[in-house]
C-alpha cells in the first residue's frame, strides 16, 4: 500500500513539474472544426512547412462551439495563437477590444487597402473593416441559397427549371403542393429553416429584415430595431410556413436534428436554405437530385441576399518582424481561389473567381454562378460586439413565435428590451 | 387472499419492476451501441431502427482515424490516473488530520474546505488560469493534472470514514513508539482500503472526462483529452454521428474496467463508512 | 518505522499532536489556497468590477449586482436551476432509497443485476448528453417507445413544457445508482439483528423499516441529501450540448448563464456577480442541511 501510493505521489509530483511547454519556434495557428474546410488547411501547413522548415506553422482545431470562448479566454490571458481564423459575425467582438492587429495591405503585396479592395468582389472586405482598418483576410465567402428537390418537383407536376420560387410568398403556394401529411401527422416537409443555432436565427432574420428594409439594429448600433415594421414582417415570413400555409413542422428542424441540412438528402424536406458548402456535404449523388436556386426575395427586382465568412486574423501581441511572417503565411493559405473551392466548394471572394480556367464546369454542374449572384448582392450581418447576445434575444423571440405562435410584434419587442437593456450596459 | 400469496405476488411485482428498470436503465447504453454499428443515414433513419441492418465494424477505425484519438485516450487515461492518485494520497493525509487530531481553526478549515465545492467551474475559470500560468503550466501536463490533484470531496469522504476508525488503535501504536508518519502508513490506510477504492473510483470517473478545463488550458493537439477530440468532430453544420458514437463505446472501456475492478471495494467500503458524526 | 527528531521531545504531546494534526491537513491545504481560494476570492474581486476579458478591468462597486439583480435573464434562470436541484434531487433521494431496498434482498442473479443497475455511472457526461438527445429526438427512441403504449409524439427538447423535465430525468437516471450504491451500503451497515428483534416484538416488515431501518439510516440520507442538492447545482454540459438553454431560456441553468455572460458576453464581473449569488445560495442551503444532519445524526 505504502509503496503504491509513494509511486502515485511520485508520479504527480513528475506530471506537475514537467515544464514541457515548448517555445513554439514557428507559427501557431488555430481554427475552428469544420470538417469540410480543415483538410485543406493542413495541406496546406503541410506544404509551408516543407517550403520554411525553420519556420513551421503548429496548426490547431477546436470544436465550433467553445472555440470562440477559448479563443476569449487566450486573447484575455494574453496566450493566444499568432494567427487564427475568426468568423465574420465574432469579428466586432475583437476589434472593439483591440485584441487583433491591422492588416497591412502592403505586406500582402497590395499598394494599399484599396489596391486591395480591387482584387476582391464588391464589398467582400466590408465585412472585416472597422474605422478604416482592415482586420482579417477572409478565406471564404459562403451565402445562402435555397436548395431544392428536384424529384420532389417532379411528382407534384411541377418544373423545378421553371416553377422554382423567387419569392417568400412563392415557397408558400409552391410548398403546398410538396407537403406530405398523414393524417396529422407532416412526414414530409415541404419547405423549412434551421432552428438548431441563433446564428443561423440571425443570418436568416438580418436578410429577412433587410429586404424589407429595415434592420436589428439602428445605423449607429445603438438601439433596437427590430420590432419595428421590417422587423415585425420579417419575423412574419419567418413563421408564416409554421402557421398559415402549413408547409412546414418545427418538431422536426428544431434543436434534436444536429445537421440542419441533413433533411435534405433525407429526403424529408423539399425546399430548403443552407449555404455554399453543403454541395460537399451533401456529395454528388445525392447533388444529382437537387437545384440551386438564389437566395428567396421579397422584392426579386431588390435582391438582398446574406453572406458571411471565415477570415484569418494576427494576433497583436506578436512582435512586428513575427506579424510581417504571419502575412507571408495569410498571403499563401489565400493564393490559390479555385484550389479552396475544389477542395472544400466554398466560392473565393477574389474578383476575378469566375473567369478562372475551369471554373466552367463548375459554373454548369455546381450552381458557381447562383453562389456568387447571391454573394454580389449580399451584405455582412449588423457589426456589433454585442452579436452573440443579440443573436441570442432573436433567437429565443424566434421560439416564442414559432413554437409557441406568439404575436411577432410582441415577441419583438420583449428582444428589443434584452436587447436595449445589453446594448445600455458597458 | 391469503397472506402468503399476497407475498408471492408482491415478490413477482418486485422482480417484474426490477427487470423493467433493468430495461430502461440500458436502454440508452443499447441505443449508443447500435447507433455505433449503423451507417450515417441510418442513425437518423425514421421510423428508427433498432437494429444496424448490416453491422458496420469499419465505423471504428475511421472514427479513430478522425483525430489522433490514440493521444487523447492516452492523454485522458493519464490525467485521470494522475489525479486519481493525487487525491488518494492527499484527501487521505487531509481526512486524517482533520478527522483524528485537534488543533485550533480545524472546524473553520473544515467548513472552508467544503466551500469550495460550491463554485461552479466557469466562474473560476480565468483566474486559475492565471495561476496556472504563473507557475509556467500552460500546455502541459502539469497544467492538465496539478489544478485537479485535490478536491474537497475526498476530503470530506475520508474524514468521515477515519472518523470512524477506533481511537484506541492508534493510541496504542503511539505508546509502542510509532511515529506519526508511521501510523498514518501503517495503522490508517491499510483499515482505509474500501474507503481509497470508492475514492479511487468516484475520482477517475470525474476526472476522465474532463472537457472544460483541458479546452482552456490546452492548445496543443497532442495534449487533448478525448472530449476535446469528440467535440471536434462536430463540425459548423455537420457530424458524423455514427462515427461519434463509436467513439463513446470505446471511451466507456476504461471507466467500465476501473469500475469492475473496484466495484466490490466500492460497496463495501461506503457501507464501512458510518457517516455518523 | 523511523526515530523522532530530537527535536520533537521538547514538545509537550498536546502540541506534539497539533502540530502533526496541521501537516497532515497542510499540503491539501496549500493546493486548495492556489487553485481553489485564490481563484474564488479572485471571482469575488471581479464582481465589482466591469470586466470584458481583454480590457483592463474597470471598478464598478455594486453595479454588476444591481445589473444581474435587474436582469430577468438571471432571475428566470435562478429558478430553471432551482427547479432542476429540487427535480432531480428529491426523486434521487427515494428511488434510490427504494433501489438499494430492491438490491439488498436475496433474489437469483444478484450481483448481475447489481451490476446491470450501476452502470449508468460508468458513462461519460458528455457521452450521456449526446446518446440522450438522439433519444429525444422528436422521431427517436424515447417517442418510439411511447408510441407504443398510445402517447403522442412530443418533442421533448424544443417544447417550453417538456424541456426540462427531459433533463431532470436524465439527472435522475444518472443519479439513482450513484446514490443507490451510498444507501445500500448504508443498510448493509445495519446488524441484522435490530430487524430480527423487530420482529420478534410483532413487527410487521412495513413497521420494521419506520421504526428500525429508517432512523439508523439517518446519517446516510442527510449525506445523500446535501450531495445530491450541490451536484445537481453545478450541472450545466447537458443544458449546454443538449438544448443550448433553450428553449426560450427554459433550460438555462445559472452555471450556463454564467458561462454564457463571462465567455461568450464577454461581461465577466456580471458573471461573477451572478456566481455570487450562487454561491451565497448553496453555501446556506448546505449550512441548513449539516443542522439538520448534526441533530439527526448523532448516535
Amino acid at each position: 500500500m505504502r509503496r503504491f501510493l509513494v509511486v502515485c505521489s511520485s508520479f504527480v509530483l513528475i506530471a506537475a513539474l514537467w515544464a514541457g511547454s515548448v517555445f513554439a519556434q514557428g507559427i501557431t495557428w488555430w481554427e475552428h472544426s469544420n470538417p469540410p474546410h480543415n483538410n485543406y488547411s493542413k495541406e496546406l501547413v503541410a506544404d509551408w512547412n516543407k517550403k520554411h522548415p525553420s519556420m513551421p506553422v503548429e496548426y490547431e482545431f477546436f470544436a465550433m462551439t467553445p472555440y470562440f470562448k477559448k479563443l476569449s479566454a487566450a486573447l484575455s490571458t494574453k496566450s493566444a495563437a499568432d494567427m487564427f481564423t475568426v468568423i465574420d459575425t465574432l469579428l466586432p467582438s475583437f476589434t472593439t477590444k483591440d485584441v487583433l492587429a491591422p492588416i497591412r495591405p502592403e505586406w500582402l503585396g497590395y499598394k494599399n487597402l484599396d489596391d486591395m479592395k480591387k482584387a476582391y468582389l464588391p464589398g467582400a472586405l466590408d465585412g472585416y473593416i472597422h474605422e478604416g482598418k482592415l482586420y482579417a483576410v477572409p478565406m471564404i465567402a459562403a451565402t445562402f441559397s435555397l436548395y431544392l428537390n428536384k424529384k420532389h418537383f417532379r411528382e407534384a407536376g411541377l418544373d423545378p427549371d421553371k416553377d422554382y420560387p423567387r419569392t417568400w410568398e412563392d415557397i408558400g403556394r409552391v410548398g403546398q403542393k410538396l407537403v406530405k401529411m398523414q393524417g396529422t401527422t407532416m412526414t414530409r416537409e415541404a419547405f423549412d429553416f434551421a432552428m438548431h443555432s441563433s446564428a443561423w436565427t440571425m443570418w436568416y432574420l438580418e436578410g429577412l429584415t433587410r429586404q424589407h428594409g429595415g434592420g436589428i439594429l439602428d445605423r449607429a448600433g445603438k438601439k433596437c430595431t427590430a420590432n419595428g415594421e421590417a422587423g415585425v414582417k420579417a419575423m412574419q415570413v419567418r413563421s408564416m410556413y409554421v402557421h398559415k400555409y402549413k408547409i412546414s413542422d418545427p418538431t422536426v428542424s428544431v434543436a434534436t436534428n444536429a445537421l440542419p441540412a441533413d433533411d435534405v438528402p433525407k429526403g424529408r424536406v423539399s425546399m430548403f436554405i443552407t449555404h455554399a458548402g453543403s454541395v460537399a456535404q451533401f456529395g454528388p449523388k445525392m447533388m444529382e437530385d437537387i437545384k440551386v436556386v438564389p437566395f428567396p426575395q421579397v422584392n426579386p427586382r431588390k435582391p438582398v441576399s446574406v453572406v458571411y465568412g471565415f477570415a484569418l486574423a494576427v494576433n497583436p501581441q506578436i512582435p512586428e518582424a513575427k506579424q510581417k511572417l504571419v502575412h507571408e503565411l495569410i498571403r499563401h493559405v489565400v493564393k490559390n481561389a479555385k484550389e479552396w473551392y475544389e477542395k472544400t466548394s466554398y466560392p473565393y471572394p477574389s474578383a476575378n473567381f469566375l473567369e478562372l480556367p475551369g471554373m466552367d464546369e463548375a459554373r454548369k454542374t455546381r450552381y458557381l454562378d447562383v453562389f456568387i449572384g447571391d454573394i454580389k448582392t449580399g451584405t455582412y450581418v449588423t457589426r456589433t460586439p454585442f452579436y452573440l447576445e443579440i443573436s441570442d434575444a432573436m433567437h429565443r423571440a424566434m421560439e416564442r413565435v414559432v413554437l409557441k405562435n406568439e404575436d411577432p410584434k410582441a415577441s419583438l419587442d420583449q428582444a428589443c428590451k434584452e436587447i436595449d437593456a445589453a446594448l445600455a450596459k458597458p | 387472499m391469503s397472506r402468503k400469496a399476497l407475498m408471492r405476488w408482491g415478490g413477482r411485482l418486485v422482480t417484474l419492476l426490477t427487470i423493467a428498470g433493468i430495461g430502461l436503465t440500458l436502454l440508452p447504453y443499447f441505443w449508443m451501441l447500435s447507433s455505433s454499428l449503423k451507417t450515417g443515414s441510418e442513425v437518423f433513419e425514421l421510423p428508427i431502427r433498432w437494429l444496424p441492418r448490416e453491422p458496420q465494424w469499419s465505423n471504428y477505425p475511421d472514427a479513430l482515424s478522425r483525430g489522433a484519438f490514440g493521444v487523447y485516450f492516452f492523454n485522458s487515461t493519464l490525467v485521470a490516473l494522475a489525479v486519481m492518485a493525487g487525491n488518494l494520497l492527499f484527501c487521505s493525509l487531509a481526512g486524517y488530520g482533520l478527522a483524528k487530531f485537534r488543533f485550533p481553526y480545524r472546524e473553520l478549515s473544515f467548513r472552508a474546505i467544503l466551500s469550495t465545492l460550491m463554485l461552479p467551474l466557469e466562474i473560476v475559470l480565468v483566474p486559475t488560469f492565471l495561476v496556472v500560468r504563473g507557475l509556467g503550466l500552460v500546455n502541459n501536463y502539469g497544467g492538465l493534472i496539478l489544478p485537479l490533484a485535490v478536491d474537497a470531496f475526498g476530503i470530506f469522504l475520508m474524514r468521515q470514514y477515519i472518523k470512524d476508525l477506533p481511537d484506541s488503535l492508534i493510541e496504542a501504536a503511539r505508546l509502542d513508539g510509532c511515529s506519526e508518519h508511521g501510523i498514518f502508513w501503517r495503522i490508517i490506510l491499510p483499515n482505509c482500503t474500501p474507503a481509497l477504492g470508492a475514492l479511487a473510483l468516484l475520482t477517475f470517473r470525474d476526472n476522465w472526462d474532463q472537457f472544460l478545463w483541458p479546452l482552456i488550458v490546452v492548445s496543443k493537439d497532442r495534449l487533448k483529452t478525448f472530449p476535446l477530440g469528440l467535440a471536434q468532430m462536430e463540425g459548423i453544420d455537420s457530424a458524423a454521428y455514427h462515427e461519434i458514437m463509436a467513439i463513446a463505446v470505446i471511451a466507456m472501456i476504461p471507466t467500465a474496467i476501473i469500475f469492475l475492478f473496484f466495484q466490490r471495494a466500492f460497496v463495501r467500503g461506503i457501507a464501512l463508512s458510518g457517516l455518523k458524526e | 518505522m523511523f526515530r523522532q527528531k530530537a527535536g520533537w521531545r521538547g514538545l509537550s504531546l498536546q502540541t506534539r499532536l497539533c502540530w502533526a494534526g496541521f501537516l497532515f491537513v497542510l499540503p491539501a491545504l496549500l493546493h486548495l489556497i492556489a487553485f481553489k481560494f485564490y481563484p474564488m476570492v479572485e471571482a469575488f474581486r471581479l464582481s465589482f468590477y466591469t470586466y470584458d476579458l481583454m480590457s483592463p478591468p474597470v471598478f464598478h462597486g455594486l453595479e454588476n449586482y444591481r445589473a444581474v439583480w435587474n436582469n430577468p435573464l438571471f432571475h428566470q434562470s435562478f429558478w430553471v436551476s432551482v427547479k432542476y436541484m429540487f427535480g432531480v434531487s428529491i426523486p434521487e433521494w427515494f428511488l434510490a432509497l427504494a433501489l438499494a431496498l430492491l438490491l439488498n434482498r436475496r433474489m437469483p442473479g444478484r450481483p448481475l443485476i447489481r451490476l446491470a443497475y450501476f452502470f449508468p455511472i460508468a458513462m461519460s457526461q458528455i457521452v450521456v448528453a449526446m446518446v440522450w438527445k438522439f433519444m429525444y429526438n422528436p422521431l427517436g427512441v424515447v417517442n418510439t417507445v411511447l408510441g407504443s403504449v398510445g402517447v403522442g409524439r412530443i418533442n421533448w427538447l424544443a417544447t417550453e413544457e417538456t424541456a426540462l423535465p427531459a433533463l431532470i430525468l436524465i439527472g435522475i437516471w444518472r443519479g439513482i445508482p450513484l446514490f443507490g450504491v451510498i444507501y445500500l451500503a448504508g443498510l448493509q451497515s445495519i446488524p441484522k439483528e435490530y430487524h430480527e428483534a423487530a420482529t420478534i416484538d410483532g413487527a410487521g416488515p412495513w413497521q420494521s423499516f419506520i421504526h428500525v431501518t429508517i432512523p439508523l439510516l439517518m446519517p446516510t440520507i442527510l449525506f445523500v441529501m446535501v450531495m445530491s442538492l450541490l451536484s445537481a447545482m453545478k450541472v450545466f454540459l447537458n443544458p449546454l450540448v443538449m438544448t443550448e438553454g433553450g428553449p426560450n431560456g427554459t433550460t438555462r441553468v445559472l452555471p450556463y448563464f454564467i458561462y454564457e455572460t463571462a465567455f461568450a458576453y464577454h461581461r465577466m464581473g456580471e458573471a461573477a456577480a451572478a456566481s455570487m449569488v450562487l454561491f451565497a445560495f448553496a453555501f446556506a442551503l448546505t449550512l441548513i442541511q449539516l443542522r439538520l444532519l448534526r441533530r439527526g445524526g448523532v448516535e
